[in-house]
């Protein structure tokens, strides 16, 4: 399972013929007769997620939402501005690497023949997508925070709230729970982690919380202990851990086996998937976090879920979540667009303005770009872990349940 | 201050432990066959695959399938030897390096198909839970750890010093020929040297399953540190590589605690360097035990 690439061969080598028959056709006299009128070609586009490698656990669960979401634009009869032509998604393993990521975009790109892209879920495998993405002027989707995404790029656009959002809404979330919050920042050392975090530092004292700790560390460790050690000694009352699954797993154990009362807020990321209460169980509960995208949003998140749920068993977390409104939005620009060239879906994009549908799934319900592709209108939800599901707690306007304090 | 410090050097030992588990088994195949076992990671990761499987299907404490998962790999590790490593040795050094990377990836890879790449956790009633002396804490988890890999390394220096095949083993790897000259049948040998090797691989895993997560990839977070202890405590030295992985484990606590959480393992890598560049042949110097 090196390459967990998935392509309609026997499409393609029918396309193939389709576009050699109809260059023959043209050559002998019949050039101006529109050829792609009787069979609505697909449209490629593609998604980059990594399948196999240190991620792959929520790089799977993407995948299946992006076939989920692409068989929903498909089922309701595709895209009608260019005669119902159905959506062909050609998924690329980026392999949890930053190397291959870059050789894998390549590859997707110049192989097919896309007109938009939507990944990586990690912000450092997504810098590096979005760089090749711009030089071969395809638009690319993305659901990672960083902030970096959005300086001197064109074609690449963030729907979702960015890092320095999570991180205000982090620091408002710990004054609902004390009123003079001590916090200690851990976080893991990539892109990810340190944009997060920075975000954090610098708006702390704008909104009156002290940080006593702030502590990157290298992702994947063997043992929490000595790291929450250090939180210890900080006196801190409050733990933000900016971190991916694996080693949150260790941290929230080792926390309950230092017996440190401290209230956890785990951000996004490893925090806010199924996967995180399955391992960590009722110690989950209470435990806070952020998210882009929550499944407890509106209906058509709801509906959504129900069907991700039916096929695998485990609610729609957020990166999925997000990208099936990410297909959505493609679908809609091809439609505004009328063709499949990337440049005028990349325009098109940029002109969304939308307010319903599946496409405007997002906390406030509204998707439209700024000139650095930021959705104007994006903000994360704060969540909570009640019962083994993931809550949405905070802003007011976007809470859907009660926050438990612990 | 003086209660950080010792929590830190408490935490470095108990992790070494598990270190010394993973490393003790590289430096016995080494020691013994010459060969690098690239894939010793992975035989942790079945281990604890193992463990998990046993836990949730028929309820088994992970601590206690020990008895299950050591025979297991005892026995893959014979069959490995036999079957796989039995027809490189003698030859140069690229098949046999080759060879046990190669099972690596196909292990990893198989296990991502079989497996996924979810990580499953066991929940044992100790996995939370730890004893607090004073200001300090000890988690039962990973001190039941601690304690059985350190009861099975003097299991296995028992065996190595008492027993015939033990002592056969250590003169195999002093010097092979002359072994053989002495009627040592060295392929009995080795495949002993790998059974024991997987076992305490095995083991490893078991032992890590109530408080570390498993996944595909997990053997490559244990690995690297224990090549490191290998190299640390002299290449083949058993009590070397068990007191380099205590050292290694405190080392990183430290860096950690008073460097900062991504240099701890600048610390055990100085540590290497310096090893490198005094002692080229490890700290216990250039024997084989």
């Amino acid at each position: 399972m090196r390459k967990g690439r998935v392509s309609n061969e026997s499409a393609r080598t029918r396309r193939q013929f389709l576009r050699a028959t109809a260059g023959a056709l043209a050559a002998g006299g019949f050039g101006a007769y529109p050829m792609r009128g009787y069979a609505a070609d697909p449209v490629n586009i593609g998604g980059l997620y990594p399948v196999t490698g240190s991620l792959a656990q929520i790089g799977v669960g993407c995948v299946n939402a992006a076939k989920l979401a692409v068989e929903m634009v498909n089922d309701a009869g595709g895209i009608k501005a260019l005669g119902g032509a159905k959506l062909n998604l050609i998924v690329s393993d980026v392999q949890s690497d930053t190397t291959v990521t870059r050789t894998e975009t390549d590859r997707l790109i110049s192989d097919n023949k896309l007109s938009a892209i939507h990944g990586c879920f990690a912000s450092a495998l997504t810098l590096i997508a979005s760089e090749v993405a711009e030089r071969a002027k395809v638009p690319l989707l993305t659901g990672s925070s960083s902030d970096q995404l959005n300086k001197g790029r064109r074609f690449t656009f963030t729907p979702f709230a960015r890092a320095s959002q999570f991180a205000e809404a982090q620091l408002q979330m710990s004054k609902l729970v004390g009123d003079k919050p001590k916090v200690a920042v851990i976080f893991e050392n990539t892109a990810f982690g340190t944009s997060t975090s920075n975000g954090l530092r610098e708006l702390a004292p704008a909104q009156g919380v002290e940080i006593v700790l702030f502590e990157p560390y290298s992702a994947g460790f063997t043992d929490a202990s000595p790291l929450i050690n250090k939180v210890k000694a900080s006196g801190a009352n409050a733990l933000f851990s900016v971190s991916y699954l694996n080693d949150l797993i260790l941290i929230v154990r080792t926390v309950k086996q230092v017996g440190l009362d401290i209230a956890i807020n785990g951000g996004s990321g490893g925090f806010v998937i199924p996967d995180f209460y399955k391992n960590v169980g009722k110690l989950a509960e209470g435990l806070q976090g952020v998210a882009h995208w929550n499944h407890d949003m509106n209906d058509d998140a709801q509906k959504v879920n129900a069907e991700y749920k039916k096929r695998t068993g485990e609610f729609l977390f957020e990166y999925a979540g997000g990208l099936v409104a990410q297909t959505f939005m493609i679908a809609q620009a091809l439609e505004n667009a009328g063709s499949t060239d990337p440049q005028k879906v990349r325009d098109a994009v940029a002109a969304l303005d939308l307010s319903s549908g599946y496409a405007a799934m997002c906390p406030g319900g509204k998707v439209k770009f700024g000139p650095d592709g930021k959705n104007i209108y994006a903000h994360p939800v704060g969540v909570q872990w009640q019962n083994g599901d993931l809550a949405s707690v905070f802003p007011q306007a976007d809470a859907r349940a009660p926050l438990i304090k612990t | 201050m003086l209660e950080t410090l010792a929590q830190a050097v408490i935490n470095g030992l108990l992790i070494g432990g598990i270190y010394a588990l993973v490393s003790i088994g590289v430096t016995l195949i080494f020691g013994v066959v010459k060969i690098v076992n690239f894939a010793q990671g992975e035989f942790v990761m079945i281990g604890m695959y193992l463990s998990f499987f046993l836990a949730t299907q028929f309820g088994i404490d992970p601590v206690v399938s020990l008895v299950v998962t050591m025979p297991v790999l005892f026995v893959v590790g014979v069959l490995i030897q036999h079957f796989l490593i039995r027809r490189v040795l003698g030859q140069n050094d690229m098949p046999q390096i080759f060879l046990t990377f190669a099972l690596s990836l196909l292990l990893v890879n198989l296990s991502l198909m079989l497996f996924t790449a979810n990580y499953r956790t066991v929940h044992t009633w100790y996995s939370d839970e730890a004893l607090h002396i004073g200001g300090l804490y000890i988690p039962l988890a990973k001190l039941f750890a601690f304690a059985l890999a350190m009861v099975l390394s003097a299991a296995l220096w028992i065996f190595l010093h008492t027993t015939d095949l033990g002592k056969a083993m250590r003169a195999a790897a002093q010097n092979r020929d002359v072994a053989m000259l002495m009627g040592i049948n060295p392929n009995r040998v080795f495949c002993v040297a790998l059974g024991v090797a997987l076992a305490l691989a095995g083991a490893a895993g078991s032992l890590l399953m109530p408080f570390y997560p498993a996944y595909p990839l997990v053997g490559q977070v244990f690995v690297l540190m224990a090549f490191v202890a290998v190299v640390l405590g002299t290449l083949g030295n058993v009590p070397g590589a068990l007191v380099a992985s205590l050292m290694m484990g405190v080392a990183e606590s430290l860096g950690i605690q008073f460097i900062g959480a991504d240099s701890g393992l600048i610390v055990v890598f100085l540590m290497l360097l310096l090893t490198l560049a005094l002692r080229p042949s490890g700290l216990a110097g250039g024997r084989a035990r």
